[in-house]
């Protein structure tokens, strides 16, 4: 068996560097110290024990946090709302000042020289509370009177955001002959990637350069933060990234133990190190999704869809922190009108706050919500107005003339042909034997209902202007590329490599990726937005034909021709008469001396954002008696664009598909009615597990976009932007059967069965 | 502080540990062995799983004071110096991880499941992995190299049983 990828060996033999993995000589540990009220005044913090147990360093509070002039983390994008006004932001501190707004905040850190007794001395740091009323949901901070968690925004509003034309959807609805109206929850998760948040900060009082070891997303992002954070210069701090157990959206920036844990290296001058316990993430990493969605179509008399709204509340938690006031407004927005021709569209969210941990972006951040929220509107219009959901869907999907497309909001979806990859996905599915299926499962006194989901999701464009890329060969015949977006299992070693293996006709062994190098001074995006193979696969591309310009002369002189009469293919410089050639290995080695190689080159390339879609196909069995829904079949046509490793695209589709999955069928986020968590643990928060999904064929059908040098399409977050409704219109189609109305995710055996008896036919 | 003395990956050992410390956190703090991962703290994600005298545990359930005179095995001596085991090779070549922090645990789990039931059906392969959780791959990779392991590790036996065979003729 040959290893698949380069990054496989390590991972594969224990021997890959993740951040709990470094030490440093000299290295203390902090433990937090978090809130266990979900919204309270501090009266008082008394760390005098804590302080005083042997081997404890130092015991930070607010105080020094404040004294030290750091800032709170990032709060986002100023978004502009529905009447022109800014989004109100509250930032979470490092440390909570006065006041603590959600179960996890960070009140105080111990450092100590051992883990041990930092956790010992943590649960010894005495925080004295009045307890505030808490907010536990979006509909409780939007009740008259209800508590305000921050004084400047009233009724816990942080923002009433539209897009689209309210008056013509409203003109639409009026005239329509049909309507359909469906409230929908995609609730709140997390994302959980199996390494825990963890960070190692070294401060070199003699240089001046802090270095901070930690995963991320991207080593620009996480730093650019950092600097804003603790008020160094960016070009001070130094990220050291290996491996990256997981990201999800979650790594793109610092949380507060960054932060804490500068302030702690530069007071202390010793190495910290911090690594998060499990329970500690459910309350203290960032939650994702937490949206509620209304949607209503207008059908005219030919079943065309003639207007969509949506009223999306959004939930916040209790601060603004990075993308989360971007998920329920620009992501919501830009593809709302799903896969179909709509003439008039408008959506207006409000972004509240609640006593919970903040939302930030996970897996989608808002387009899988979206399209899980058109999907199932349009089966449930379907279902109300007796139409076959499928024909529904064909007589309104956009057609292939009409691309360059338009929506009625403002996105131009540049190139695809959803008709040919819906009917492609039915295919794959045997959609038309279905009701065989369903006939054969009902003798064994199941329930099997299928669901179909369509997805168009804009991939990112990316925050920074441009990727830029470089590589560095040695007289070896090694080449390693540079870039600065950072892997977290996608790939990027194995993929770079080939893109440029393939270019240059050089074999992949021979090269390698480095994610961040702050040597090369390269800028660009982090891996966020599914974006990383299209933006910075490109700016490779456009590096293999730099690479090759740059080596024509030195072939010229090689084979004493004149350079003009130079052409290259399959790795060999040639002349014109392809009698002399030269391979580009050789001339690597030749040209090599003591200065840099001269082939040695930058490229760099600006990306918009481009429109993966598809059609996934699911089928589900129902146990009446049980509640037990499993999945038996499905099928997922995605076009993804030029595809440039097959394996490595599957394996991002498998692995969307089993997070939606997840939401739909095992994981849930739940609080009390007093906003304490209840699932903190993964006994309580009940991730996927082998046997969820147990097959899945897929296929592509490949539209290549001209918005990049690859003509490929973003791939990351497509998994569960499909599976989603799929799996849910399945789902809805079993209630059908049997007389109840819909459930909103996770249908978890309890819920279902519960479900079936509240509403039985 | 205790001293305890065990076998890992064929070297002996011996270390002083609290009587609180976990047989995992002694393997990575003490031994350096950082392959064996830490994913959650209430044994639920598999991430940290070892073999400990010839059974997969896993080993944030046990105390470094009970490994005394045991014979472990960590990811870092499943491979026969430069020839992995054909369940490490497997992972790679159906492509049965991503980000690779739940591998190690992945593939003890898997070493233990085919050393006990060495043609396992598709139902006994999801319950062998059931203590373990991959957020990336969707475990449909995972299942089909468990299996490709399987094929692999059949095979060798029969040719193995094949050569002792002519040995004796």
């Amino acid at each position: 068996m040959t290893l698949l990828r380069h990054e496989d060996r390590r991972l594969i033999t224990g021997s890959g560097k993740f951040t709990a993995d470094w030490n440093l000589e000299g290295q203390i540990h902090a433990s937090i110290v978090r809130s266990d009220r979900a919204h309270a005044e501090i009266m008082s913090i008394d760390i005098e024990v804590a302080r005083s147990v042997a081997g404890v360093v130092a015991v930070y509070t607010a105080a020094d946090v404040t004294a030290s002039g750091f800032s709170p983390i990032p709060a986002g994008p100023d978004i502009v709302g529905a009447h022109g006004e800014v989004i109100i932001k509250n930032a979470m501190p490092l440390l909570a000042i006065d006041r603590v707004r959600f179960v996890g905040q960070a009140v105080a850190m111990v450092v100590a020289i051992s883990e041990d007794i930092a956790h010992d001395a943590a649960e010894l740091v005495e925080v004295d509370y009045r307890e505030l009323a808490p907010i536990a949901s979006t509909e409780q901070a939007l009740t008259q009177n209800a508590e305000q968690l921050h004084i400047n925004a009233s009724s816990n509003l942080s923002l009433v955001y539209e897009s689209g034309d309210s008056k013509k959807v409203e003109q639409a609805f009026a005239t329509a002959d049909r309507t359909t109206t469906l409230t929908m929850e995609s609730q709140r998760l997390c994302g959980a990637p199996l390494e825990p948040r963890a960070a190692l900060v070294d401060y070199n009082a003699t240089t001046d350069v802090t270095t901070v070891y930690t995963p991320t997303q991207g080593l620009l992002g996480m730093r650019a933060a950092l600097a804003g954070i603790t008020g160094l210069q960016a070009s001070d701090i130094e990220i050291v990234t290996e491996d990256v157990g997981g990201s999800f959206g979650l790594r793109g920036g610092p949380g507060s133990e960054h932060g804490l844990l500068v302030l702690a290296a530069q007071q202390l001058k010793r190495p910290v190190k911090w690594v998060a316990r499990r329970s500690e993430l459910f309350i203290g990493e960032w939650h994702g999704r937490a949206l509620t969605l209304t949607g209503s179509v207008a059908l005219d008399k030919d079943d065309q869809i003639t207007a969509l709204r949506f009223d999306d509340t959004v939930d916040l938690g209790a601060y603004n922190c990075y993308f989360g006031g971007f998920i329920g407004t620009n992501n919501l927005s830009v593809t709302m009108g799903g896969a179909y021709q709509i003439p008039a569209l408008y959506m207006q969210s409000t972004l509240v706050y609640t006593n919970k941990v903040p939302v930030t972006a996970y897996r989608g951040a808002g387009r899988p919500d979206i399209a899980f929220a058109i999907e199932r509107l349009i089966d449930q219009a379907a279902a109300e107005h007796q139409l076959d959901a499928v024909e529904f869907r064909k007589k309104n999907l956009i057609s292939k003339e009409a691309f360059p497309y338009m929506t009625a909001n403002g996105t131009e979806y540049d190139c695809g042909d959803f008709s040919a990859v819906l009917d492609k996905a039915l295919d794959l599915a045997n959609y038309s034997s279905f009701s065989e299926r369903r006939k054969a499962a009902s003798l064994q006194r199941k329930i099997r209902g299928i669901g179909v989901g369509y997805y168009v999701e804009k991939s990112g464009a990316g925050g920074a202007p441009k990727d830029q890329v470089s590589c560095k060969f040695s007289g070896d015949g090694t080449l390693t590329l540079f870039a600065v977006t950072g892997p977290s299992g996608q790939g990027h070693e194995t993929s770079f490599a080939q893109i440029v293996g393939e270019g240059l006709g050089i074999s992949v062994s021979q090269i390698s990726y480095q994610a961040g190098d702050a040597k090369q001074q390269l800028i660009g995006n982090g891996t966020g937005g599914s974006r990383s193979l299209y933006g910075v696969g490109s700016a490779f591309k456009l590096l293999i034909a730099a690479v090759i310009e740059k080596a024509k002369p030195y072939a010229a002189v090689a084979l004493s021709v004149d350079v003009d009469d130079i052409a290259f293919d399959g790795g060999r410089f040639h002349d014109r008469s392809a009698t002399n050639s030269i391979h580009l290995n050789e001339l690597v080695s030749q040209v090599a001396g003591e200065e840099e190689h001269p082939f040695n080159v930058t490229a760099e390339t600006t990306t918009g954002a481009n429109y993966p879609n598809g059609c996934h196909v699911a089928e589900c069995e129902l146990d009446p008696d049980t509640g037990v829904v499993e999945i038996v079949a499905y099928a997922a046509v995605d076009d993804l664009g030029n595809v440039i490793n097959p394996e490595l695209v599957r394996g991002q589709v498998h692995g969307g598909v089993v997070q939606g999955a997840g939401q739909a069928f095992t994981e849930a986020v739940v609080y009390d009615d007093q906003a304490q968590l209840l699932s903190g643990s993964f006994l309580d928060y009940a991730m996927p597990r082998a046997g969820l999904v147990q097959s899945m064929v897929t296929d592509t059908h490949a539209v290549p976009t001209a918005l990049n040098e690859l003509g490929s399409k973003g791939v990351g977050e497509s998994g569960c932007s499909g599976s989603l409704p799929a799996l849910s219109n399945a789902m809805m189609d079993i209630l059908r059967q049997l007389g109840a109305g819909p459930m909103d995710m996770p249908y978890t055996p309890y819920r279902v069965w519960q479900h079936l008896q509240d509403n039985k036919a | 502080m205790t001293n305890v003395a065990f076998t890992v990956n064929g070297d002996s050992v011996q270390i002083d540990v609290e009587d609180r410390t976990l047989l995992v956190d002694a393997l990575r703090d003490k031994l350096q062995l950082t392959g064996t991962h830490v994913g959650c703290d209430t044994s639920q994600c598999g991430c940290c799983t070892i073999r400990l005298n010839s059974q997969a545990v896993k080993s944030c359930t046990v105390l470094a004071v009970q490994a005394q005179g045991a014979e472990i095995t960590t990811i870092e001596g499943v491979a026969d110096d430069d020839q992995l085991h054909p369940v490490q090779a497997a992972f790679s070549a159906c492509h049965g991880l991503q980000c690779g922090y739940c591998t190690p645990g992945m593939i003890m789990a898997t070493i233990e499941l085919l050393s006990t039931n060495p043609h396992p059906t598709d139902q006994e392969i999801r319950e062998g992995l059931s203590g373990n959780l991959c957020r990336c791959t969707g475990y449909l990779n995972i299942e089909s190299a468990v299996r490709a392991a399987q094929t692999e590790m059949a095979a060798s036996h029969r040719n193995e049983g094949l050569i002792s065979t002519g040995q004796k003729s």
